[in-house]
């Protein structure tokens, strides 16, 4: 193990049991599970106990450091007597067990309180009036319930250079750290990097980076929200507003597919910043710094007010009205010869609006969200084997993973929240990671730092990686036999798959495939294969092998291949896909796929174009196609935020709503359903990508028009069998992951062919 | 008679360091008696003596030695704390200098008694010279067949001994500080029970771990080779043997004495030569941390952990400090409380900020800006230490600054008066250097 995992830091202030105990907490009963911490079972009981490094996230080790949860502890003894410790206990740490007596309202204990509280204040700058934390500032609610009236300090305070550049996103003011070590424990029990550490000692100490460096994480911001105090701020948001004069609105990032639970506080039509909202499904109370700080494009001056259409080659602003009038002008001349492409970061309301206006009123299926190579959500090749597109596990269920295999994947980029919860699994739930990574992508992953084994593999050896596995898997008889499953085929298809063959492929050393065999026997096994896999010119046979595997080691719902953007999941469930209509019904005749249309529109033979958000020029990885494409196009109507460069190409834009400005539903890489809600109009000219479908249709002879975003959920709930029971109220506040409605098929073990890379090449372009 | 010398028998012996000379003078008999016995035997034995811990905390030792899990089924570790950072204290330096062999005869005795297999002695990172001491008798052992494989012959008795210099911590001599700070990681203490097992169930590297003082084993080492009967029989009902006192200050004949538990502390003085530079005005029997006391209460007090807890005070480490009327007391306090903010570690408030506003205020009164009420401030600010701190090093801050404000009030009340020693102009300590710079205001740089 790379990582030391030696320390009392990896133990849980919570451990799980089902046990429970008898404590008293100020002279009122209650039955707590043995070894909770005494600030969670006083909660049971309605009693408050004030603390500032407790965190029930946070290991350990450097818990209990700030003194303020001070209580007064007893025992029971077998005989009824009961035993005062002589010196008050830190509740944080301090574990139930039978016959507990505990009073936390003792005048030693108030006075206790006040002491520490005049401790931490003695050398506080007191700044609260320019202070972010100032209004939500534990500091100062814990001084103010419980904290000595005055102070009786009189030597001059500790004075530090009030704004330290800590990293790229967070500011750090020095006098106002009270020390409590829950920034730099969250970076070794949450982010994995170990940023961040205590330098000097005594009351010289200081929080800091290894040399100064700069404290570089993909996490950062989150020690922002950690902090009881203010002292790690938000570069972007510092005097920027009171946390009072915010208002606050429920939202889902739309930086990946994750699917994290945020909240925007915003002034008028300004986010001023974006605070993480607790989901312990997704989330917990994270965010990584792309979704954390990833959110000025929506307050942003460049965001368009009205629709555009192109004259000459210059822009000039139109009403809405002409914008529909020429829309569907060229969608009428054009006939069925039209198509659309986009909507991964569009709401399922959009995106089934957008597939309807097609399919119905256009009769074409010539619709695609996907803009990368990876084709998963639709014909995905893993879901005639396994009975699912591109999640078998849910986000938190990596938690109870015996052995993570990552492939090909720097997840703490591709899919961050994912990736807390492999670390979460690796540090505290004893998970092995086996952490597989083509060598000519990178050397070192964040995982990495916690993974059990590193297998660097030549590129484009991935199958003869996990033929090597499964060898040793099947040579060491570590595949149980299972019922009605015949792994003799595959098994004969492996034989010469030997840990020294498949060590002389892919350059990982024997011993490395034959450890990884072995950690992936131990059962409960999570699969997460990430860009380099799915961008992969072989990807239909990489993810048959990874079938072969989670089937072999007894885990079928283990693997995943999840999509990255925002809303692709709900897209393609949508039906925005040319082979499939809503719930993956296979339409009748298929239309063309973002390829298709491309080639098609770049032959100058597409009459008419919609772009739905999507960046071609951006995220399309044949750039010249997009270029051509959008060039030679007839006519091209594009739903924009702002003028990107894809947009320039566009004849005309329609300026629409993001997603703090509508209501709706998106659905999460592992499937699941969350809403987003409104929060503002940055002006009454823009629109939800829905309603412009839905009024052009409207306009071109389509059905009744939608009224509401909920309207079209109605609409879906009738129209997908899966996601008939689903309300937006039974949505509720952690979302639902929808489930196929068929029972998951009998898994299918096939081999699959090995291509050698030198014979084919790879494609990762 | 005060002196009673059994760890000190041989101390005085040419060459005592060099294993040949040690053998000759019974050396290596308390291990070869140990192995002779089965396990639970050694650890009775030890029981029997009435050891008690010789770091400062007085805990029976056989408690620990027999904490350990008997399946046996982690590696086991023995640690012997020599970082000897106690101001006052320098017995430990002086049985490594001459008797390192009685300490590696120690843990390999307690090595054998817990079933563990590797010990480290963790020494404090100025002992350079007791640290080369110890290397040549590890060194010497090895050969010996004291140390290593199948030790004395018998089968599966296997015990490295390792050093581990510390680098200039005294929290690092705190069991769990050092710990830390032995795997590597930042020099802060750790959970206690009941927060977290003992260190005997989940010490180092999660293993079980017996750790000592370089005293108490030494003494296991008479112990063993003596037998357990001869040791109890010294002492008092509940301190039992000998206790190694390291005496300093104004006395004649400053060195480490070996007494008997119970000796009245007044013999000691005499035996030591008696006070120099004036009459004695008070005593810190066991190093700084304890509570100062007058030369007038001295008279009743023992050299045990019962009597001096009794009056006030403690027996700690067996740093005696005695002082002469010409000590300025406050002065003492404030080199004193400067040493202890200086030595926090910074992780608990009430000793992060607390040993540091005490330092502040005994340098203010001692500067001349005493104030009124400054006496109860200081009280009111130990007692929000004392016993709140996350390890004992708050409370080891706190009660020097109670004791010496118990027994010389008038001392303070006359800096804050009048702005100026009440021993006149010559008092001693007079702070040798100037002032760590770090511990007055850190730089102001906006
Ligand atoms: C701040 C602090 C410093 C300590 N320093 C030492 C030390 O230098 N040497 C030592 O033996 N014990 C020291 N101790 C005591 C140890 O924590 C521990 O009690 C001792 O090593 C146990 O050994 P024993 O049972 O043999 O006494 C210190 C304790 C505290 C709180
Ligand atoms: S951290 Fe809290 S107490 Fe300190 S200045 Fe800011 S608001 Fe005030
Ligand atoms: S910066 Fe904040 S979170 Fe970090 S130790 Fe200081 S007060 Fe705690
Ligand atoms: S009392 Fe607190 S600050 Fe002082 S040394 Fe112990 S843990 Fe560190
Ligand atoms: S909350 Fe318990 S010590 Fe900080």
């Amino acid at each position: 193990m790379s990582e030391n995992k030696l320390t009392q830091t990896d133990a849980t202030l919570n451990p799980p049991t089902t046990d429970l105990v008898n404590i008293k907490i100020n002279g009122v009963a209650v039955k707590v599970p043995k070894g909770e911490n005494i600030i969670e079972s006083a909660r049971r009981v309605g009693v408050d106990i004030p603390y500032f490094c407790y965190h029930p996230r946070l290991s350990k080790g450097d818990a209990a450091n700030c003194r303020m949860c001070l209580i007064e502890v007893a025992s029971t003894a077998p005989d009824g007597s009961v035993r005062k410790m002589p010196k008050p206990q830190a509740a944080c740490t301090m574990p139930a067990s039978e016959g507990l007596v505990v009073e936390t309202e003792t005048p030693a204990i108030i006075k206790d309180r006040k002491g520490i509280l005049e401790f931490l204040l003695i050398n506080h700058p007191l700044d609260c009036p320019v202070c972010d934390r100032g209004g939500e500032c534990p500091l100062q609610n814990n001084t103010l319930f419980y904290g000595p009236p005055t102070s009786r300090f009189i030597e001059e305070k500790r004075h530090y250079p009030k704004s330290y550049p800590l990293s790229e996103h967070v500011v750090f003011d020095r006098e106002r750290c009270i020390q409590c070590a829950r920034c730099t424990r969250f970076t070794e029990d949450i982010s994995g990097d170990s940023q961040l550490g205590f330098l000097k000692r005594g009351a010289d100490i200081e929080v800091g980076s290894f040399a100064s460096t700069a404290y570089q994480s993909k996490f950062s911001g989150n020690v922002i929200e950690l902090c009881p105090v203010g002292a790690l701020l938000s570069r972007n948001y510092r005097f920027k507003a009171r946390p009072w004069d915010l208002l606050t609105q429920k939202s889902i990032c739309t930086q990946c597919s994750n699917g994290c639970n945020i909240k925007y506080d915003y002034r008028v039509d300004k986010i001023q910043r974006v605070n993480a909202r607790l989901n312990e499904d997704v989330n917990e109370e994270w965010t990584c710094d792309r979704g954390k700080f990833g959110h000025d494009y929506i307050s942003a001056d460049s965001r368009l007010r009205e629709p555009l259409v192109k004259r000459g080659g210059k822009w000039h602003p139109i009403s809405w009205t002409e914008a529909y009038a020429l829309v569907a002008e060229k969608f009428k001349a054009a006939g069925s010869n039209v198509a659309g492409i986009g909507g991964a970061n569009a709401t399922n309301e959009d995106n089934f609006a957008f597939q309807k206006f097609f399919r119905e009123t256009l009769k074409s299926s010539n619709i695609d969200h996907r803009l990368g190579a990876y084709q998963g959500p639709g014909a995905g090749p893993i879901f005639s084997r396994l009975g699912y597109h591109t999640t078998g596990t849910t986000i938190a269920e990596l938690e109870s993973a015996k052995t993570i295999f990552l492939l090909g994947t720097e997840l703490a980029d591709e899919q961050p929240i994912l990736f807390l919860r492999v670390r979460k699994a690796a540090r505290f739930k004893g998970a092995a990671i086996v952490n597989a990574l083509d060598r000519a992508v990178a050397d070192t992953t964040s995982a990495s730092d916690f993974a059990d084994v590193d297998l660097l593999y030549r590129p484009g050896t991935e199958v003869a990686l996990l033929n090597g596995v499964l060898n040793v898997l099947f040579s060491k008889e570590l595949v149980a036999a299972q019922d009605g499953l015949d792994f003799s085929g595959l098994q004969s298809a492996v034989a010469e798959w030997t840990p020294e063959k498949a060590a002389a492929e892919t350059g990982v050393s024997a011993e490395s495939i034959v450890r990884a065999a072995e950690l992936l026997a131990r059962g409960s096994v999570a699969v997460i294969a990430g860009k380099t896999v799915t961008e992969h010119a072989y990807y239909t046979d990489i993810a048959a092998v990874l079938a072969n595997l989670v089937i072999a080691v007894g885990s079928p719902a283990g693997l995943n291949i999840p999509v990255t953007d925002f809303n692709a999941q709900g897209a393609a469930d949508m039906g925005v896909l040319p082979d499939y209509g809503p719930g993956y019904t296979p339409v009748a005749s298929a239309g063309l796929n973002t390829r298709g249309i491309l080639q098609a529109a770049a032959s100058g033979s597409l009459g008419a174009l919609w772009i739905v958000g999507a960046e071609l020029l951006e995220q399309y990885a044949d750039t010249k196609l997009a270029e051509s494409a959008l060039e030679n196009c007839q006519f091209i109507v594009m739903n924009a935020l702002s003028l990107t460069p894809t947009a320039s190409m566009a004849d005309l834009i329609l300026p629409v709503a993001s997603a703090a400005e509508k209501d709706g539903t998106v659905t999460s890489c592992e499937r699941r359903i969350q809403r987003i809600y409104r929060a503002f109009d940055i002006s009454g000219n823009v629109k939800p990508d829905w309603l412009v479908f839905t009024e052009v249709a409207e306009l071109l002879g389509g059905g009744a028009p939608y009224v509401s975003a909920r309207d079209i959920w109605r609409d879906i709930a009738q129209t997908i069998p899966t996601h008939s029971s689903i309300t937006l109220k039974s949505l509720g506040e952690s979302g639902i992951r929808w489930q196929y409605a068929h029972p998951a098929p009998k898994p299918t073990v096939a081999a699959a062919p090995y291509k050698a890379p030198a014979a084919a090449g790879t494609s990762r372009a | 008679m005060a002196i009673m010398n059994l760890l000190f028998a041989n101390r005085e012996v040419p060459g005592i360091e060099n294993i040949a000379v040690y053998e000759a003078h019974g050396g290596y008999q308390g291990l070869r008696k140990a192995v002779s016995l089965d396990r639970q035997a050694v650890i009775d034995e030890v029981k029997s003596s009435g050891l008690r811990g010789r770091g400062g905390a007085g805990f029976p030792t056989w408690i620990k030695w027999n904490g350990l899990p008997k399946n046996y089924d982690k590696p086991h570790y023995v640690i012997c704390n020599a970082d000897e950072g106690e101001p006052g204290t320098y017995k430990d330096r002086e049985l490594l200098l001459k008797l390192a062999h009685t300490l590696v005869e120690g843990m390999a005795i307690a090595g054998y008694a817990t079933c563990s297999t590797q010990g480290y002695v963790y020494i404090r990172g100025e002992y350079v010279e007791p640290a080369w001491q110890l290397r040549k008798a590890i060194d010497q052992a090895y050969k010996a067949g004291y140390l290593g494989k199948n030790i004395l012959g018998i089968e599966g008795f296997n015990f490295d001994l390792n050093i581990h210099m510390g680098a200039g911590s005294y929290e690092c001599g705190e069991e769990s500080a050092l710990m830390s700070s032995l795997m590597g990681e930042r020099g802060n203490p750790r959970l206690k029970f009941p927060h977290a097992p003992l260190p005997t169930v989940e010490g180092v590297w999660k293993s079980p771990t017996l750790i000592n003082n370089v005293e108490t084993y030494c003494a296991a080492t008479w112990i063993l080779a003596n037998g357990a009967e001869k040791y109890s029989a010294l002492g008092t009902e509940r301190s039992k043997g000998t206790k190694i006192i390291s005496v300093s200050g104004h006395i004649r004949r400053p060195s480490n004495y070996e007494v008997e538990m119970g000796t009245p502390l007044l013999e000691l003085i005499d035996a030591a030569g008696g006070v120099v530079g004036g009459s004695l005005k008070a005593v810190i029997p066991g190093g700084s941390s304890v509570q100062i006391v007058p030369a007038e209460k001295l008279a009743g007090i023992n050299l045990d952990y019962e009597s001096c807890f009794a009056n006030g005070t403690l027996l700690g480490s067996g740093g005696f400090m005695a002082f002469n009327d010409r000590t300025d007391i406050v002065l003492l306090m404030k080199r004193t409380s400067e040493f202890y903010a200086h030595e926090s570690c910074g992780k608990c408030t009430p000793c992060r900020e607390g040993t540091r506003w005490l330092y502040r205020i005994l340098d203010r009164i001692t500067s001349g800006g005493g104030q009124e009420g400054d006496i109860e401030l200081l009280l009111s600010v130990c007692a929000n230490i004392d016993g709140r701190s996350y390890c004992g090093l708050g409370d080891a801050a706190a009660w020097p600054i109670v004791g010496a404000i118990k027994a010389f009030r008038e001392e303070f009340e006359y800096w804050i008066k009048y702005k100026k020693s009440p021993v006149g102009s010559h008092a001693v300590p007079p702070s040798p250097d100037p002032v760590n710079p770090l511990l007055r205001l850190s730089a102001v740089n906006r």
